[in-house]
């Protein structure tokens, strides 16, 4: 550390806290042994280290460190009035793990958790056994990666494999895997499951290049997405949120080229179309932290306590993805939020 | 600014030569150097919790730090078994409570790590054997008893090789109220072993010099990266606020259009968008100063709908 150009960070995940009640669990131990030369500190409960005041989520997405712990109270949630629950009844999501190792300026996990560190929770049989209990009431609509990229950290923790055997055991269960990543590995061992659904959240390459930082780039995604196609995964693309910025028509006109270029758009699940919306209070949290982001501090409307875009532009840009769409892929494929 | 808290006076001599600070005659209270060219201020705070506590408070209350000041806490530990070596601390233990305190370890740094305990009292390996025996740890058995029994095993653990202060808690939890947990450091240099009755005022000054260059070598860039990342001034100059300012009076703006005028402008700002352009073009083609509200209104829709 001689000089300010150099990486004067600690490494991803450099120091990783362990709950000390599952130092012992099993996912733990594999996890610790993917990180030799973490620094590993033993806490009493997660939100020790998870929930201190005035933590800075900006500085910490330069090192973000893992945490390790078990998950107690409510293990599943009802899908949130803004998520799109694509005509299931049965709507519910699960965090099996807090934030992302990702940092996209927009991205509400920076309004709804205090820190930018990574939790994991290796209880996920406890999370299994209330799906399971769920599933014998009815049947279940589970998004497992809402509050994580869970195929982004798979190298890490495995989850999506553990989610994806669980399901092949329960038919009732349908699950939603949704990633920016583009885990070409994990695509190429894939083993095709009608009830589990990989989502790629597709976005203009030059909103990834401002906005996504350190996802994969749109080719990526759509290569990842159409393999898993050819595989016969179903597979969902997610055109939300949509992220105004000048010459938006253009960047979405190139996006969709793009996207019917690599992909057999007609034997897509579905799609979704959404524009940005979050909750006033996230967003609150959101510009506390981040004074000199364009994309957050966009003059939004608000409406029931949450924010979006001017009504006008929120229709003119959600009609027009959705009129391009339309040409290629049946009408009631296509979910739209705000409708 | 980086704020310097030393229990001993022998502990902060190398930062007052090595800095040429000068006492402040002005704080009363609690023995203060500074230099203002350095961008440092130094507060002996005395020994104990108690004393470091009121010390980091007086001084922050007086000074007000910003997001791009450091909390720096140095000196003299003792340790379980070693008998030397500087240690970064990555958890701080408060003995009397029970309570762990974590700082944000974001930058990479040449130290070993280690967990902390904060006791009231000097840990006498001699003395205390008879109670813990000498190879016992001692947090865990000191803990009170109606601490919870996580946090009883969690000291207990992390007990095989710790330091031991009597001041790093009572800093943090003082510190918070003005610092963020990234910019508070504590960093330790081992004495003794649980006799620090022995160790002399020279043997103290000894030991910060062994580590005088490593720990200022780190204070500086830790201090310089801290400023860096804080320096996200996004005001608008003085001339940009008044045009903003004649453009919301020549537009009648209500107190709510005003505020949703500022909104549309830091938007634009941030967005690179040549706001002040788009006003003067108004007064060029002569649409401003709006003779009445309702005009202003439209110009104000307008306005906006030129930037989507």
């Amino acid at each position: 550390m001689k000089n300010l150009k150099e990486d004067y960070f600690n490494p991803f995940f450099s120091h990783i806290y362990v709950e000390k009640s599952v130092r012992n669990h099993a996912r733990t131990q594999n996890i610790l042994a993917k990180f030799p030369s973490a620094q590993i500190i033993e806490i009493g409960h997660y939100k020790d280290v998870f929930c201190r005041s005035r933590q800075n989520i900006r500085l910490q997405h330069c090192a973000q460190k893992l945490i390790l712990a078990a998950r107690q109270g409510t293990l599943l949630y009802e899908g949130a009035p803004v998520c799109q629950r694509f005509g299931n009844e049965h709507f519910y999501y699960v965090s099996c793990a807090m934030n992302c190792i990702f940092d996209c300026a927009y991205c509400y996990l920076k309004g709804m958790y205090p820190s930018a560190n990574i939790v994991v929770f290796v209880n996920l049989e406890d999370i299994f056994a209330e799906v399971e209990r769920v599933l014998e009431n009815h049947p279940l609509y589970l998004c497992v990666s809402y509050d994580t990229d869970l195929l982004a950290l798979e190298p890490l923790i495995g989850f999506v494999q553990e989610w994806c055997a669980f399901a092949a055991k329960h038919a009732q269960l349908t699950i939603e895997i949704r990633t920016k990543c583009a885990n070409k590995a994990f695509v190429q061992s894939i083993v095709p499951m009608p009830n589990v659904i990989y989502a790629y959240t597709i976005s203009p390459q030059a909103v990834i290049d401002a906005f996504e930082h350190h996802t994969a780039s749109l080719s990526d995604r759509l290569f990842c997405a159409a393999a898993l196609m050819r595989a016969g995964c179903p597979v969902r693309l997610c055109f939300d949120p949509m992220i105004y910025l000048p010459g938006w028509k253009t960047h979405y006109s190139e996006m969709m080229n793009q996207v019917y270029r690599s992909i057999a758009v007609d034997q897509l699940l579905d799609v979704s179309i959404g524009t940005f919306r979050i909750s006033q209070d996230y967003l609150k949290n959101m510009r506390k932290q981040a004074k000199d982001s364009a994309v957050i501090w966009f003059p939004f409307q608000k409406e029931d306590g949450y924010c979006h875009y001017p009504a006008p532009l929120m229709e003119e840009m959600e009609s027009f993805l959705t009129a391009q769409i339309a040409e290629k892929i049946d009408r009631e494929k296509i979910f739209r939020w705000n409708v | 600014m980086v704020y310097l808290f030393t229990a001993l006076y022998c502990e902060a001599q190398i930062f007052i030569r090595q800095f040429n600070l000068t006492k402040n005659l002005e704080n009363i209270w609690f023995q203060e150097f500074y230099n203002e060219t350095s961008n440092l201020r130094l507060t002996i705070t005395g020994v104990g919790e108690l004393a470091a506590a009121a010390a980091v408070s007086s001084t922050c209350s007086m000074h007000r730090p910003t997001p791009s000041d450091l909390l720096l806490n140095v000196g003299m530990c003792a340790h379980t078994a070693k008998k030397d070596g500087i240690f970064l601390c990555n958890q701080i233990i408060e003995l009397a409570t029970g309570k762990t305190f974590y700082p944000d370890l974001l930058y990479r740094h040449p130290f070993r790590e280690s967990a902390i305990v904060t006791g009231m009292l000097p840990w006498n390996a001699g003395q205390d054997s008879g109670r813990f025996g000498v190879q016992a740890p001692f947090a865990a058995d000191l803990l009170p008893s109606n601490t919870q029994t996580d946090e009883r095993m969690i000291a207990a653990g992390a007990l095989a090789g710790m330091l031991y202060d009597m001041e790093a808690a009572a800093i943090y939890q003082a510190g918070i109220h003005f610092f963020a947990p990234h910019q508070m450091i504590f960093l330790k240099v081992v004495s003794d072993n649980g006799n620090a009755a022995e160790v002399s005022k020279e043997q103290v000054t000894s030991l910060m010099q062994n580590y005088q260059d490593c720990i200022i070598d780190y204070l500086m860039q830790t201090a310089a990266i801290t400023k860096e990342h804080s320096d996200h001034n996004n005001e608008m100059n003085e001339k940009d606020k008044q045009i903003v300012e004649t453009f919301c009076t020549d537009l009648h703006c209500s107190k709510a259009m005003r505020d949703s005028m500022r909104q549309y402008i830091r938007y634009m700002a941030l967005s690179g968008m040549d706001y002040i352009g788009m006003i003067r073009e108004l007064y060029e083609k002569n649409l401003l100063p709006c003779k009445d509200k309702k005009e202003g209104k439209q110009r104000f829709e307008e306005f906006k709908r030129r930037l989507f």
